[in-house]
């Protein structure tokens, strides 16, 4: 809210220059962010908290500013000249919903002149960013950022039978509000009618029907105050906010509807001329005695840990209107340690509700700097989450492995999502918004692997060609109304695998440098194995599904549990996002991964350095097409030769000598003993068996020359 | 080897040296001659090198060995000390300066060859492309190891959140006008389901710590929330805060602002000055909202600061009591303090940052400045 300097040096006496008064607000909690210049005089620019209904009156900021400077505080008093004849002969005011509006106020004016309101009050309210409409109008807003209390007056020779009822909108009633606009209400709306209709959405705006005219020469002048919950209800319902909405929302002072009523209807004299009827016509169901709070030093130094001396807490609490008396049996003592304080609370002090509050007031006018900083007390171990280290140590190693971490927001297009959902029985439903933003950004992903194609895309779409990233993140479902969230690592490339340098070929990145990376990745979970297959998303042929060593042992034979899948993005899906390069794409399950690395974690042992040395037999076999390393490896393996220490891989081709159908692999095998050195002889035994083996197995034949 | 005074063939009476200046004068000549034939050598040269070796240190017929069988052996013993004495020198003397030139020829000889084979130490060498962590990755992990230095345990929860959590449980009822600065996603249910939504804070956690555990509380949570506002530089419907929340029979506001304070100068530089200023929140009283001193300007007012001196990281304040009312606390016994900061703002603040849209494209050209 703006607020003008010198508007406030009407209630208030300043000693400070505006750039100081700001700085002294915000400290107090009246945020001030700007200070402009305007016709009017400096501005200052204020963010109101929600809880200071009050502060949006240039009273209430006064009253603070007071509490800040210590400097009396002047309470405007308004007195119309009143003419013989009463209001309450002129009109008559009925509220039958005394939930929605706990008091409404009437005044009459008769005779004015409706016409531009002088200089200085439109310069007033052009500084605030308002615009003049004519001097009744201007009248009542210049009121409503005065006092914080929103008025509305109504050509009173437009209500039908000169009289308010106050009640509950009538299924369907139809009202143009001044902005010209018809709105449709209910039942749960409060209106503002006269004998026959609503002429006012109660708070929140005036009816178009009523509203003053060049020509009105008499007018009813309202000052109320409604329900909070009320207002904002139907503020949103109608999407209707206005500067009477926010105030009542807030909930308003009802002792400042009279006075500001009394305040207004002066005002309008002095600058529109005219006659006040006598008195005010004032229904008032929900007036409620001041609240008396207690405020103890005890409370104090509890909450705050550091003492304020009691002439400082009785200067705060006087100037903001709380009235405190000592009322503790020790009260001629100077800053006792049992002294108490009765407070009563001010009627725009709805938020000091509670002895908390209380001190807070006290705190903030004190002033926080005056608070010494100590640090608490130790009284646990601190703990990292349960996960963190396993977290870490992939982290470390995708970083080494050379992948960069992404971190996308996981709303997605709902046509995007499906494309990477596998349906599989008891698989949660599709996490969607109720209220999106855009259609693009509908549904919670569901999986990684979609908003890793998206970051792809992304990079190749700007010239990015060798990409490798990964993203820690969560996936989310809805399981019938529960909601799921569960962790995922997912890990994305195109492009090369190594660039080409002065040192190097370049190659392209293929599903054995994903598996490869995997492999290395998940070492530190005890290792991961690949079968062939995977998901739809993946291209047939390129795509593996994942199973991690540990949990693998731990289930029966034949039965698996997939960690996840990899592979190359089918074309398919690949077509729907525009890329045309091969990209690869990887999603694994991220807390089986945690426990394997905790368990893998707690089963490192020390093996004894082998003592003798190793000896490598070289196996060059042609074997069909169809025979996998797999096979080989595990043939070998299944003549439980201890000795077999290692079988890898070297070579493998097709074509040349080598028939149709068939292909060379070069398999070499580590034995070690860790009894005696091997001798030739023992060598030559486990080479003859290894070959029978293979011959006999997997129909392999050692390939001579 | 032969022809000088002090030729090693032959024996000392041979050459007439039977005083000990004599044998002197003789080990004299026999160093300035290694001197001189050792000045002679090139640079580089490993071949005559290893030949000037031989013939002075070779085992079978080197100048040293000479000198031991010829002048050496034969002396008489008083003679002997001297002559071992003078060999013992010379030998030492041969031995360090042939290591010498070996070592300078190896290296004139692998300077030489490298400049043949056309070595270009200007290219780079080859390198392997790590990876990086993201941004807001690092920031929240400084923020943690942080907070873990003075004992505050870090939790994590749910995304997706009751209404009860993220607004009633913290003070926030049904139609308050707090609501309004936390516009909320919903989720869509089938009718008659519980409402779900994203949580706009992370402070549902402090609800869920405080149903688990009873004090003392420490912990901090960080974690995805979500607001319902349209992106801009810096806006982004989904962000990451990290809430605080420490509650105890003996924290008070004091203990508070000394938290606050040690972290900003953690995190912002030991010079960092901290203020608190009033402020507002539903579940907090009092409530603070914290400004450091400019980063950038030291608190003189700059743009980064928008002359201000001041830059507002984040919300806190003691824990209201009525929060304490929905998990069972004891209000009268207890008290503590929360807060919750949002990482975009740190690491934006940290590293220059401007948009927060940057943050999440994950262009990796991007991430890489964060090596």
């Amino acid at each position: 809210m703006k607020i003008l300097y010198h508007w406030l040096k009407e209630f208030v006496a300043i000693p400070l220059e505006p750039r100081e008064l700001g700085s002294r607000l915000s400290l107090a909690g009246v945020a001030v962010d700007a200070i402009e210049e305007s016709p009017a005089g400096p501005v200052l620019d204020a963010e109101i908290t929600t809880n200071r209904p009050d502060l949006l009156g240039h009273l209430g900021v006064a009253r603070e500013v007071a509490a800040i400077v210590r400097s009396s505080f002047k309470m405007p008093e308004a007195q119309p000249k009143e003419s013989a004849e009463r209001a309450g002969d002129a009109t008559r005011v009925e509220i039958t919903c005394p939930d929605l509006c706990g008091r409404f106020t009437a005044r009459v004016l008769r005779a004015v002149r409706i016409g531009p309101s002088p200089d200085w009050l439109r310069q007033r309210l052009e500084a605030l960013g308002q615009t003049p409409i004519n001097n009744v109008v201007d009248a009542t807003n210049y009121v409503m950022f005065e006092l914080g209390h929103a008025l509305h007056a109504f050509d009173l020779d437009t209500l039908a039978e000169r009289r308010i009822v106050v009640r509950r909108a009538n299924p369907g009633e139809k009202m143009r509000t001044l902005d010209g606009i018809e709105r449709v209400l209910t039942r749960d709306m409060c209106v503002v009618a006269d004998a026959r209709r609503a002429v006012a959405i109660g708070g929140i705006m005036g009816g178009a029907e009523t509203e003053i005219s060049s020509a009105t020469r008499n007018l009813l002048l309202e000052c109320a105050w409604f329900d909070p919950i009320s207002i904002r209800r139907t503020s949103k319902a109608l999407g209707l906010r206005t500067e009477a909405s926010i105030r009542f929302e807030r909930r308003a002072d009802p002792e400042m509807a009279e006075r500001a009523s009394r305040r207004c209807a002066q005002l309008i004299q002095e600058i529109a001329g005219g006659e006040v009827l006598a008195g005010v016509v004032d229904v008032y169901p929900s007036r409620q005695p001041a609240a008396e709070l207690e405020l103890t030093r005890r409370e104090l130094l509890r909450v705050m840990g550091a003492d304020v001396p009691d002439a400082e807490i009785e200067g705060i609490l006087r100037a903001l209107g709380f009235e405190p008396q000592r009322t503790d049996a020790n009260r001629a003592g100077h800053d006792s340690l049992v002294a108490a304080w009765r407070c009563t609370q001010p009627s725009w002090r709805n938020d000091v509700a509670r002895e908390v509050d209380l001190i807070e007031e006290v705190a903030r006018h004190h002033g926080f700097d005056k608070f010494p900083p100590r640090l608490p007390a130790a009284r646990q171990p601190a703990r990292r989450l349960s996960h963190a280290n396993a977290l870490d140590a992939l982290r470390e190693r995708l970083i080494g492995l050379g992948y960069q971490e992404a971190v996308p927001i996981p709303f997605v297009d709902e046509v995007h999502d499906v494309l990477f959902r596998e349906e599989a029985a008891g698989a949660p439903g599709i996490a969607r918004l109720a209220n999106p933003l855009a259609e693009d950004a509908a549904v919670l992903r569901s999986t990684g692997a979609v908003t890793m194609v998206r970051t792809l895309e992304w990079n190749l779409n700007r010239g990015q060609r060798n990409l490798r990233l990964f993203e820690i993140g969560r996936v989310y479902g809805i399981e019938g109304s529960k909601s799921v969230e569960t962790p995922m690592l997912t890990l994305g490339a195109a492009g090369l695998a190594r660039e080409k340098s002065v040192h190097d070929s370049p190659r392209t990145f293929g599903l054995e440098d994903l598996k490869g990376d995997l492999e290395t990745l998940l070492e530190i979970c005890g290792g991961v194995q690949a079968e062939a297959g995977g998901p739809a998303w993946l291209q047939a042929g390129r795509a593996m599904r994942l199973a991690l060593v540990r949990e693998k042992s731990a289930l029966s034979a034949g039965d698996t549990k997939w960690a996840g899948a990899g592979g190359q993005l089918a074309r398919r899906v690949a077509e729907r996002f525009k890329l045309k390069q091969d990209v690869w794409v990887a999603q694994l399950q991220l807390d089986p991964l945690v426990r394997a690395f905790a368990a893998h974690r707690a089963g490192r042992h020390f093996v004894p350095l082998p003592r003798f040395p190793a000896v490598e037999r070289d196996f060059s076999l042609v074997v069909a097409d169809g025979v996998t390393f797999g096979r080989v490896a595990q043939t070998i393996r299944g003549l439980a030769v201890p000795e077999i220490e290692n079988i890898e891989a070297v070579d493998l081709f097709r074509g040349g000598a080598i028939p149709a159908g068939k292909h060379s692999l070069l398999v070499r095998v580590t034995l070690q003993s860790h009894e005696s050195t091997l001798t030739e002889a023992q060598v030559n035994e486990v080479s003859a068996r290894i070959v029978a083996a293979l011959e006999r197995e997997v129909g392999a034949t050692l390939r001579t020359g | 080897m032969s022809g000088a005074k002090s030729n090693p063939e032959r024996n000392l009476a041979e050459l007439g040296a039977t005083s000990a200046e004599g044998i002197s004068a003789l080990f004299v000549e026999v160093r300035a001659r290694f001197d001189r034939e050792t000045g002679q050598l090139a640079a580089g040269d490993l071949a005559a090198w290893t030949a000037l070796r031989n013939s002075w240190l070779g085992r079978s017929s080197g100048v040293i060995t000479a000198i031991g069988d010829n002048w050496l052996k034969p002396s008489a013993p008083e003679q002997k000390r001297v002559v071992g004495k003078l060999l013992n020198e010379l030998k030492a003397h041969v031995e360090s300066t042939l290591e010498e030139l070996r070592v300078r020829a190896e290296a004139a000889g692998e300077t030489g060859a490298a400049a043949a084979s056309g070595t270009d130490l200007s290219l780079p060498g080859l390198r392997r492309a790590l990876g990086t962590r993201h941004p807001i990755c690092q920031t929240l992990e400084e923020l943690e190891r942080i907070f873990l230095s003075i004992g505050f345990s870090v939790v994590e929860g749910p995304e997706i959140e009751t209404p009860y959590y993220n607004f009633e449980a913290l003070n926030i009822p049904e139609h308050h006008p707090a609501r309004d600065t936390m516009d909320t996603f919903y989720l869509s249910l089938p009718k008659g389901s519980p409402e779900l939504l994203l949580r706009t804070h992370t402070s549902p956690m402090q609800i869920h710590t405080m149903e688990r555990q009873q004090p003392p509380v420490r912990i901090i949570v960080p974690g995805r929330c979500y607001r319902r506002d349209n992106p801009d530089s810096t806006h982004s419907f989904a962000f990451h805060q990290i809430e605080g929340l420490a509650v105890d029979t003996d924290i008070t506001f004091c203990e508070f602002k000394g938290t606050v304070e040690y972290f900003v100068r953690e995190f912002l530089g030991p010079k960092t000055r901290t203020r608190l200023r009033p402020s507002y929140f539903p579940f907090t009283e009092p409530s603070a909202e914290v400004d450091a001193s400019c980063f950038a300007c030291d608190g003189r007012g700059c743009r980064i600061c928008k002359q201000a001196g001041w830059i507002e990281l984040f919300g806190s304040g003691m824990v209201d009591p009525a929060v304490y009312g929905f998990v069972n606390y004891d209000a009268k016994r207890l008290s503590g303090f929360a807060f919750g900061m949002g990482v975009e703002r740190m690491a934006m603040m940290r590293y220059g940052i401007s948009d927060i849209q940057l943050l999440y494209q994950n262009d990796v050209r991007f991430l890489r400045q964060f090596v």
